[in-house]
């Protein structure tokens, strides 16, 4: 298995790099920002937002289409299948490596936005104790749920049906969160969405022809 | 232990409406080498892939080392060694980080044997996949498939693009191999002095149908063609049981016989030719009158 994430690894090591890029540019500019702009944190905190959206909504589906696409056009997994590696190993592989990608990415600005949390914001009464986390974890599954529709689309021979999925989910969730915040509601109906096209890749990938 | 290494029942394998099989059935035992020959698209190759479970059938059932085709566990997986057609090999890799990923992950990697095959074969490590010669390709194909030291062998046209000395050093270390006891090989090929020097069992596929399997040797006794001169013109309804394929041409008949025995003889007999001349029968022979596009449906030998 752990040939198998280090091959995927290697061949998508651009997805790695520009996230580690991205976020160390976020994560400055944070920093920069949390300094030089004590007075008005909500326009820093969404000018620095947009990236991080960017990243999850482009990105990972990007790596996941790409992950597929390039499996499906160079017969990578028909000649790992010859191979002593079952077809659900090589899946696997693939999609722990996409959460490493995710982790990659929103690990460091999740401490780094914890850190700032700390040292910044001032002491308040704890109506809402962690809200960081319940970021890191609705932006965690939003972007392993746009990674799913990435591996649907690269593995499906019509891309309609996924990129439509992908802009209704999109068009779903960032109402949801504006709306309801993160939180349950929206970790739930994440959760399910992921089960889903979880279920739906394993069924596409073991059973087409490699 | 299961007798048969290969067992295919009742396989049947439409594309887009088109039978490619129809309700094949093989079975292959234990240190057979196993000579599998068709025209084009006779459906060789997709036998092979719903035989290791990348291709699943329409209907039936294939097995493995005794094990579901397409339920395959990474252990069974490697004691399979598998070149395929047009040696699928990752383009963009180089040749010494394919070698090095085969490697990590096959449990039975014999250095010693591939490092052998390599220097044979002068196998360029730093070169790209995709810059080497459909001749290079096929050797590394080969030797990451004997590296893994298999149990069954299963070579998809394996001397597709190799020149007369490098096929002649792969038929050497197809013997070698088949000089280890208990190795079974499957292999399809379309040069069939290779398939005759090295298979004992042999299938034709035509017409999506298996029309022969057996022994090699069997398969050239029991298929018979003659020349028959009769005094005056041939007759035209020449009954005989199981014939292949016949040709007439004023007094001669060249007819080709499945099964010849001497009955077949006696009746052969009553139509009192005025001569009757056995033509000799290579393999290639017998493959060109068994996938004839017109030949009447054949029995299993």
């Amino acid at each position: 298995m752990f040939t198998l994430i280090k091959r995927e690894i290697e061949d998508h090591i651009a997805y790695f790099l520009g996230g580690v890029v991205l976020s160390s540019i976020v994560i400055v500019l944070s920093i920069w920002a949390a300094y030089n702009y004590k007075d008005e944190p909500p326009v820093y905190s969404i000018g620095l937002s947009i990236p991080v959206i960017v990243i999850l909504l482009i990105g990972f589906p990007a790596m996941g289409a790409s992950q597929m696409y390039t499996d499906r056009n160079r017969k990578i997994s028909a000649f790992l299948s010859a191979l002593p590696v079952t077809r659900g190993r090589i899946l696997i592989a693939r999609i722990i490596t996409g959460i490493l990608a995710i982790l990659t990415v929103l690990a460091p600005l999740t401490i780094t936005a914890m850190v700032l949390w700390h040292l910044l914001v001032p002491p308040v009464p704890i109506i809402y104790p962690c809200p960081i986390f319940d970021m890191f974890v609705t932006a965690l599954l939003m972007a392993f749920a746009c990674y799913c529709l990435g591996l649907l689309t690269g593995w499906a021979s019509s891309k309609v049906t996924p990129t439509l999925a992908g802009l209704a989910l999109t068009f779903v969730l960032i109402p949801l969160i504006a709306v309801k915040g993160f939180g349950l509601h929206t970790t739930v109906i994440l959760v399910l969405f992921i089960i889903a096209s979880l279920i739906r890749i394993r069924q596409k990938f073991m059973s087409t022809a490699l | 232990m299961n007798e048969n290494v290969i067992e295919a029942e009742n396989v049947v394998k439409y594309f887009d409406g088109r039978c490619v099989l129809d309700g094949i059935n093989l079975k292959v035992p234990r240190g057979c080498i196993y000579g599998l020959l068709g025209r084009n698209a006779s459906g060789k190759t997709t036998i092979i892939r719903i035989l290791l479970g990348l291709e699943p059938p329409t209907r039936g059932q294939t097995f493995l080392l005794g094990a579901e085709s397409d339920n395959l566990s990474a252990k069974v997986h490697s004691r399979i060694g598998y070149v395929a057609e047009g040696h699928n090999l990752i383009q963009n890799y180089t040749v010494g980080r394919l070698i090095k990923l085969c490697k990590d992950l096959s449990p039975h990697w014999n250095d010693k044997f591939f490092e052998h095959l390599t220097e044979t074969f002068r196998l360029p490590m730093d070169r790209r996949i995709g810059q080497l010669s459909i001749g290079m390709r096929a050797q590394l194909n080969l030797s990451l498939a004997l590296a893994i030291d298999p149990e069954l062998l299963i070579l998809d046209d394996p001397t597709l693009g190799l020149d007369t000395v490098a096929r002649r050093q792969f038929l050497e270390l197809a013997i070698d191999l088949i000089g280890q006891q208990g190795r079974t090989i499957l292999f399809s090929s379309h040069i069939l002095s290779d398939v005759e020097r090295i298979a004992d069992r042999i299938g034709i596929l035509a017409g999506g149908k298996l029309v022969v399997d057996c022994a090699l040797e069997e398969l050239k006794n029991r298929v018979k063609k003659f020349r028959l001169i009769f005094p005056e013109s041939a007759p035209e309804n020449l009954y005989l049981t199981e014939i292949i394929n016949q040709e007439i041409e004023g007094r001669e008949i060249a007819i080709t016989v499945a099964n010849w025995n001497q009955q077949k003889q006696a009746m052969l007999g009553t139509f009192q030719p005025s001569s009757c001349t056995e033509l000799p029968m290579g393999l290639e022979d017998i493959f060109i009158e068994c996938t004839k596009p017109d030949v009447a449906p054949l029995a299993h030998l």
